[in-house]
């Protein structure tokens, strides 16, 4: 696997915040698993580079969107947890409704070329 | 930005390199399960997390503030080189420290003096209401009851009228009788000052009624030293005056203004104001007025307001208001009255303390510079590795930053015991001394100076190291750093150094020789061996002058009996006795004509007893002295001093001739016996004036002055004289006893201070700059050492090697001695009112300064010069 291209990584910045946060509501997890959650439910689209993925976990938990603890892992490793809080959740509909707004606003814009360019930058 | 995130950086990077390890080695685990073997999967699971230093340098990053970042990343740096280098540390600190600490010092005394407010409501609307008589004299010569009242009466311009005296009188009923100093004021004085009591109450007007009961009011001072701030004094009675006085309430602590006075009382109760005959008078102007200005008016429109008053008053009484007197009223400005003795003396000294501290900056800057150039092949490659000049510059200000308030925290240690001696010293020139104390002002100011000194001594070193090139990375280019920007600026420093001290050197020798000719005065009597002290006699106890006559009889009788004592005389005032100002009268004498609408021609006198003269020394030039045989019956005498006589009897003896003191209508002829040489009687540096003696017993006196020679130290007879003393009038207090060096002492104690002040830091500006002088000339001859011995080498001789590095390093000292003696021209202007017989602009004093500057500087510069000169072209050219 190689590093996504540098436009998906752009995109990938400006809403990882927001995937994060919509990880968290199945359920607590580590960093481990939130960035393989993001992977497979994009169909290994995204990569989440883990050199943003800990400061955002860092940013999101000092705005107190998410709390966390020490836990054991599925493998019984001591793992963080990372928690959705309340204020996350409001934050979470709020930046969801946004980007649905936004990313029908593109579509609009682009009309039927949008799936193909998609599909191409992800795939190897 | 945030300090709860700063603090919890290293928690949060253990928390993170935990979280690390947890997703290496889930992935691994994930990877090992699809079946990769272990090495590969750990191979594959690093290569998808990337770098973990990077994220975890990510976070830190967020979590840092970043100037306090570099500030602190600066600081361990200049700490680490300052520890490297601690000779070059410790001598910046120290002095900076002590130019720091000189600062503080006198800025404590000018923030106590000059910057705090007084303790009275608006300080800056009262005034002091006096009258002149502007061609008699510049003195003021006070304000009549009469005229207070016209004043208080007439003037539209003040919101109160106080009036004020003070005189000294004798307090019964404390452990022994006591003089006390007495503020006489009307009952609106403290309304004016506003003012409000600590104890009871203040005055009030129905105190200031004849038929009142007579009160008292303690001063703060007086309250605490005679009765140890007693709360139940209010209320307690005392004898003065023949009358019993009660205590209504204390001041609150406020400086010995206008007077130090012990007890106020109101005017009612001072048996002189009170007197029907002194109300009538007129012309017996005893009193002066304190006054509140209307909110916005101007002191001008006081004193133009009053001038009005005055003459509306001349025009009623015209007698009173002689056209040639020239009387006007004036007002000051109480502030102003308080401060002016110590201001300019201050603000000089700080100018000059300022000034070292700049000098030592220069210093520093070039010794900072120097080190620099040493150290540019590590500048260079920092910047080569990536340094910004900014960082550069921003590291170098951070070392002398360091150093600066290193050096202010040792100034602000040194200014706290420095500025307990200035305080003393202070005290001579303004009551409100006492007041001085080291406070948070004080301290900003030492902190303010110390990151001000930090940035002069920082900037320019910090500039040169910024515009490092890289080339100096190559030896050419760090051989040509030695004749680079960095020399011409050292040499402009050197100049800026030379004519600031020289500036300073002109100052402290103008001081030393104005002091030196004040030392010189011979003062026209022998204040060796001379004890002096008051004797003011209780006035109530002594109405006749028989009764004061035969006290001082006997007490001069019974001292002189005295083993160890060679004289004892009396007098009305002790000479350099600067609590007492001229006393000054018209004078007449017979067979003179008398212009009949001018002033008679105004003389100091004075009253002396037979032994006056042979106590103090003054030699007698013509005729007696005064004898015992001049009694109150016998025909009035007088001595004339030599001043007087070739004043008024140019071509002839004045003795037989007659003299009169007083005015054309009441006045006693005295004939003149004798002619005594000069004194100065009021001040080392006030010329004598025309002075007239008279015999003591010929004029009523009850406060007099005992002087005393002695065989050996004067003041241990005290104890003997005092005994006489009281054995002959047990409630007689004894006040101000001194010895006659004492008084001289004290007269020359500010302008000896001065000097001493002025001169220390002009030697320390002296030095400071020959160091500069002759550090600055070494570094040059030795980044040259190569060119001198190339031209050595090519046949040039020792002599031509060492007059070329005299001219270079004496170039800037000349261009410097220049500037300076220009800027000198106009700051020494400053001085003039402090300087006794000296000119500020004293052409031997500039050029002995300069000659002095130029041989030390000349020393300074012939020590690298000859090392210049003694380089050996063999070693020059192998070294490099």
């Amino acid at each position: 696997m190689t590093k996504p291209k540098r436009e998906n990584n752009e995109m990938l910045r400006g809403t990882l915040d927001m995937m994060v946060l919509r990880t968290l509501v199945t359920g607590d997890a580590h960093g481990h698993t939130i960035a393989k959650v993001i992977e497979r439910s994009s169909e290994d689209v995204l990569e989440v580079e883990q050199g943003s993925l800990y400061p955002a976990l860092h940013r999101l938990e000092d705005r107190g969107w998410v709390s966390c603890y020490w836990g054991n892992s599925e493998n019984n490793r001591k793992a963080k947890f990372y928690h959705l809080t309340a204020a996350g959740k409001r934050q979470l509909t709020a930046e969801t409704s946004r980007w649905r707004q936004m990313a029908r606003a593109i579509a609009l814009v682009m009309g039927e070329v949008v799936g193909e360019t998609k599909a191409e930058g992800g795939q190897e | 930005m945030s300090w709860r995130r700063y603090f919890r950086r290293h928690p949060k990077d253990e928390e993170l390199v935990k979280e690390i390890d947890l997703y290496l080695a889930e992935e691994i685990d994930e990877n090992v399960a699809q079946g990769v073997d272990a090495d590969e999967a750990k191979r594959r699971s690093y290569l998808k997390f990337g770098n973990p230093t990077r994220v975890r340098e990510e976070l830190w990053k967020m979590n840092s503030i970043a100037p306090l970042e570099t500030f602190l990343r600066n600081a361990r740096f200049a700490w680490r080189t300052l520890l490297r280098n601690p000779g070059y540390a410790v001598l910046a600190i120290v002095t900076l420290g002590l130019g720091i600490g000189a600062n503080t010092a006198i800025f404590t005394v000018i923030n106590g003096v000059l910057l705090q407010p007084l303790p009275y409501a608006q300080a800056n609307q009262i005034v002091h209401v006096d009258q002149i008589a502007a061609k008699l004299g510049p003195d003021p010569i006070g304000l009549s009851v009469a005229e207070v009242g016209d004043l208080r009466g007439q003037s539209h311009v003040f919101s109160e009228f106080a009036e004020y005296h003070s005189m000294t009188f004798t307090l019964l009923g404390g452990k022994e009788p006591e003089r006390v100093v007495t503020g006489v004021v009307s009952n609106n004085y403290f309304i004016m000052l506003g003012v409000k009591p600590l104890l009871g109450r203040l005055l009030i007007p129905a105190d200031e009624v004849m038929t009142a009961p007579p009160v008292l009011v303690l001063s703060y001072a007086y309250w605490m030293k005679q009765f140890n701030g007693d709360r139940t004094i209010v209320g307690r009675t005392f004898e003065m005056n023949d009358r019993v006085h009660t205590v209504v309430g204390v001041l609150p602590p406020l400086p010995d203004y206008p007077d130090a006075n012990d007890v106020y009382m109101p005017t009612t109760s001072c048996p002189f104001r009170s007197d029907p005959a002194m109300i009538a008078n007129r012309d017996g102007r005893m009193l002066t007025g304190y006054a509140r200005l209307k909110p916005g008016v101007t002191l001008a429109q006081a004193d133009i307001d009053l001038g009005e008053v005055i003459q509306r008053m001349a025009l009623s009484y015209p007698k009173s208001y002689p056209v040639s007197a020239g009387l006007a009223p004036q007002a000051t400005g109480v502030e102003q009255e308080l401060t002016h003795a110590a201001r300019p003396t201050f603000l000089v000294l700080l100018g000059a303390s300022g000034l070292v501290l700049l000098l030592a900056c220069a210093n520093l800057a070039n010794i900072a510079l120097s080190r620099q150039m040493q150290r540019s092949r590590e500048l260079a490659i920092r910047m080569a590795t990536g340094a910004s000049q900014w960082n550069l510059f921003s590291q170098l200000l951070t070392e002398s930053m360091m150093i600066a308030l290193a050096g202010g925290i040792l100034g602000i240690g040194i200014a706290a015991v420095g500025s307990k001696l200035l305080i003393d010293y202070a005290a001579h020139m303004t009551t409100l001394a006492a007041g001085i104390r080291l406070d948070g002002r004080v301290l900003l100011f030492g902190l303010g100076i110390s990151l001000l000194a930090g940035l002069l001594f920082g900037v320019l070193p910090g500039y040169v190291a910024s515009r490092i090139r890289l080339t100096s990375l190559s030896d050419a280019g760090e051989r040509s750093t030695g004749s680079g920007s960095g020399t011409r600026m050292r040499n402009a420093l050197v100049t800026a150094q030379v004519s600031i001290s020289f500036v300073l050197l002109i100052c402290a020798g103008l001081m030393l020789h104005s002091l030196y000719n004040l030392l010189s005065v011979d003062p026209g009597f022998k204040t060796g061996n001379v004890l002096s002290m008051h004797v003011s006699l209780n006035w109530t106890k002594y109405q006749k002058s028989d009764a004061s006559r035969n006290f001082f009889h006997q007490t001069l009788d019974r001292v002189q009996a005295l083993p160890g004592v060679q004289a004892a005389a009396l007098s009305m005032a002790v000479p350099l006795n600067n609590d007492m100002g001229p006393m000054n009268a018209g004078v007449l004498i017979e067979g003179q004509p008398v212009r009949a609408d001018e002033p008679l021609p105004q003389i100091n006198f004075a009253i002396a007893s037979p032994d006056y003269f042979r106590v103090l020394g003054i030699p007698l030039l013509a005729g007696r002295s005064f004898s015992t045989s001049d009694s109150a019956s016998a025909p009035f005498v007088a001595i004339v001093n030599d001043r007087m006589a070739r004043h008024y009897w140019p071509h002839e003896s004045p003795l037989g001739h007659r003299v009169a003191v007083g005015s054309k209508d009441k006045k006693t002829w005295a004939s003149v016996v004798g002619v005594t040489s000069d004194v100065r009687q009021y001040g080392l540096d006030k010329e004598p004036a025309d002075t007239i003696y008279f015999a003591a017993d010929q004029s009523g006196m009850n406060n007099g002055a005992l002087l005393v020679r002695t065989k050996g130290d004067p003041l241990r007879m005290t104890n003997q004289v005092a005994a006489i003393i009281h054995e002959i009038d047990p409630q007689q207090p004894i006040t101000d006893v001194r010895t006659l060096e004492q008084l001289r002492g004290a007269q020359l104690g500010t302008p000896r201070v001065t000097s001493m002040l002025l001169g220390l830091f002009a030697s320390v500006a002296l030095f400071i700059t020959i160091v500069g002088v002759s550090g600055t000339l070494a570094l040059s001859v030795a980044r040259q050492s190569k060119e001198i011995g190339i031209r050595l080498a090519l046949g040039a001789t020792k002599r031509n090697i060492l007059s070329n590095a005299l001219t270079r390093g004496m170039l800037p000292v000349l261009i410097g001695l220049g500037l300076g003696a220009v800027a000198a021209a106009f700051a020494t202007r400053v001085l003039a009112r402090m300087l006794f017989e000296v000119k500020p602009d004293d052409p031997g004093t500039f050029i002995a300064i300069a000659l002095l500057f130029l041989g030390v500087a000349l020393i300074g510069c012939i020590i690298p010069a000859r090392r210049a000169a003694r380089v050996d072209p063999m070693i020059a050219l192998r070294t490099e």
